[in-house]
């Protein structure tokens, strides 16, 4: 069957078309298709369902492999040997350049190591096609160590978007929500304490902190944060929530595949109680108002 | 491909199937209350949600915890009839109040639409007595339970005699897995952990009892270890238990679990009989539109979507024996 055939019409299920789907301008700002062992060939079966789903854009976060400590150690792929990483690169830099109208990348930097973090961000986007960076769990500092002031500040004079994966477990003794969270893995508390630090740098909480209810709170004032939902379970009213408390501006869509699908994410926006006008900023109109200086710098000027 | 319209299904399963599961008196009750709209031109299937809750998640208001509201959500996805359990399962000790409740509001306000399926804590005392209740009372042609938070394991031989009666009653067993995800309970919640083990043991030695693993994905397909691995296994090979699509993850997750020429290839999880995996949505917790659009997400057949969307549920229902 071609991506683009349904046996039955959605649109008869209370679902949006693929027509009305690709008329959303959806960017999929959380694509790990270039994650793990799958490399290009998963990204090429990934695009079969960023097709169907009628996505007009992802942004892979899993460009350029990290910093050192990002790769191998328990329960990881082993790290990669320099002519596995040299190639592995190449072979990124080639799809972001035959790709560039529907994949971008960001980096995953890694505040345990600043210098490094900043090396990176300068060869991947000052010097490449890179339009930002990701934080992920590793390392050993969250986001709110004095550590990510070089990586923010730099971020600001690139214009780079900012992704901070968070997520607040329950658990610990006594439990208590993020009590069992990995050791830097950051909460949307310690995003609000580094957007405090920099108010004019726009950075987007990344997975709704897991929990949502208590995450939209820890970020709520600070008005240059963005709260994106993706790779947790779908929660019916989580984006109503999100939008009565920040606002429809400040909402930002991922779609987490291929471990999560996009009937999951998708229908956290759809399920929301949504104009057309604000369902369009959260699945890809905020993200490209942030995001435009960037593509304007690397000669890939946007329409939000 | 042939599909099923609108009136056919209404008439072959709302009905027919009611009719042949339940007195007449409750099949009277389950039809359709208000004027059926015209049948579609188009012919799209309904659907039959084998898994939703009404009333009140306990630890937060939920955008569909009003059951009118509720059926009207589910109308507007091409839901016909759905099966419903009652969140006061989960923490309520009276069950026999949860169930008259559930059957109550399924009659007042379910439009026709939905099935109640009572629950039964085998941990408790005279539990027998609620089970008779559901059937004999309340004509509910099945159970749901809720093991992480009745905490009755598995291996408790209650349980298993649970199963066999249940079964001798012709009555489906629908088992909840995780009602919602562990990473975001609430700090007080300290739910038991299901042994896989036992409950493969459990599922063998009752095989004709009809069982519903509902919301189940992560305990079967995702979970560690040898052992329950093996126990995995058992239930997917050695049982005729059926599944749900509320928690299969991934994209293309349903196709590839079908064994469909996905562009992913086969799940890792490995496969599951076309047959045996039914519709449900887990609403209100979750959004409607997660399950319906899974169904969309993958290259399916007509045949298959057929199966997945009602057709499996259909022969379950059926095969639960008229009281």
């Amino acid at each position: 069957m071609q991506s683009t055939e349904f046996a039955y019409d959605p649109g008869r299920y209370g679902l949006p078309t693929r027509q009305e789907l690709i008329e959303h301008r959806i960017w999929d700002t959380h694509y790990h298709g270039l994650m793990g062992g799958g490399g290009m060939a998963q990204h090429r079966a990934m695009m079969f369902y960023v097709e169907r789903m009628g996505i007009e854009r992802v942004i892979s976060l899993d460009i350029g492999r990290g910093v050192r400590s990002e790769s191998g150690g328990p329960g990881r792929p082993p790290a990669p040997s320099q002519p596995e990483r040299e190639r592995a690169d190449q072979e990124e830099l080639e799809l972001l350049q035959r790709e560039r109208d529907r994949v971008s990348g960001i980096i995953r930097i890694n505040p345990t190591y600043p210098e490094e973090s900043c090396a990176m961000m300068d060869k991947w986007i000052r010097h490449g096609p890179c339009i930002g960076i990701k934080y992920g769990a590793s390392g050993a500092v969250k986001c709110s160590h004095p550590n990510n002031d070089p990586i923010i500040g730099l971020a600001r004079e690139l214009k780079a978007m900012i992704y901070i994966h968070t997520f607040m477990v329950v658990g610990g003794t006594p439990r208590v929500p993020g009590g069992g969270s990995r050791g830097a893995e950051s909460h949307p508390a310690d995003v609000a304490i580094l957007a405090r630090r920099f108010p004019d740098v726009p950075m987007i909480c990344g997975h709704s902190g897991g929990d949502w209810e208590l995450g939209a709170r820890a970020i709520r004032a600070c008005e240059n944060v963005y709260f994106e939902f993706s790779g947790s379970d779908p929660h019916s009213s989580e984006v109503d929530y999100a939008v009565n408390e920040l606002g429809a501006d400040r909402i930002v869509w991922g779609g987490h595949g291929p471990s999560r699908s996009f009937a999951t994410e998708l229908s956290k926006a759809f399920d929301a109680d949504l104009s057309r006008a604000d369902r369009m900023k959260v699945l890809g109109g905020n993200y490209r108002r942030l995001a435009a200086p960037m593509f304007r710098q690397k000669g890939q000027p946007i329409a939000i | 491909m042939k599909s099923i319209d609108r009136r056919s299904f209404l008439k072959g399963s709302l009905l027919t199937a009611a009719a042949a599961a339940f007195p007449a008196s409750l099949a009277v009750a389950a039809a359709p209350a208000a004027p059926q709209p015209a049948p579609s031109p188009s012919a799209e299937p309904e659907i039959i949600d084998t898994n939703v809750n009404l009333f009140h998640w306990p630890y937060r208001r939920l955008k569909y915890d009003d059951t009118r509201a509720l059926v009207a959500k589910l109308r507007r996805h091409r839901i016909a009839q759905a099966w419903a359990g009652s969140f006061e399962a989960l923490l309520h000790k009276n069950v026999s109040g949860v169930n008259a409740r559930l059957a109550e509001e399924c009659r007042a306000n379910g439009g026709g639409m939905l099935l109640p399926f009572g629950t039964v804590n085998p941990a408790w005392p005279d539990w027998e007595e609620d089970l008779r209740r559901c059937q004999d009372v309340h004509r509910m042609p099945g159970i749901r339970l809720y093991p992480g938070y009745q905490h009755c394991g598995f291996e408790n031989p209650e349980f298993a005699r649970l199963l066999q009666m249940a079964g001798d009653r012709g009555m489906i067993v629908q088992i909840a897995g995780e009602m919602e995800e562990p990473r975001v309970h609430h700090p007080n919640l300290a739910l038991r952990d299901m042994d896989l083990t036992a409950l493969a043991a459990a599922l063998k030695a009752a095989p004709h009892t009809k069982v519903h693993l509902v919301h189940f994905a992560p305990l079967i397909f995702i979970s560690g270890g040898q052992v329950s691995q093996k126990a995995r296994e058992t239930i997917r090979n050695e049982t005729g238990a059926f599944f749900d699509i509320s928690r299969l993850e991934g994209n293309g997750i349903l196709g590839r679990v079908l064994g469909v020429d996905e562009p992913l290839g086969p799940a890792a999880v490995g496969r599951l009989p076309l047959e045996r995996i039914l519709f449900a949505s887990h609403a209100p917790y979750f959004p409607v539109e997660a399950s319906v659009m899974r169904l969309f997400e993958s290259p399916l057949s007509q045949p298959q979507m057929l199966a997945v969307m009602q057709g499996n549920a259909r022969r379950l229902l059926a095969s639960a024996r008229r009281a």
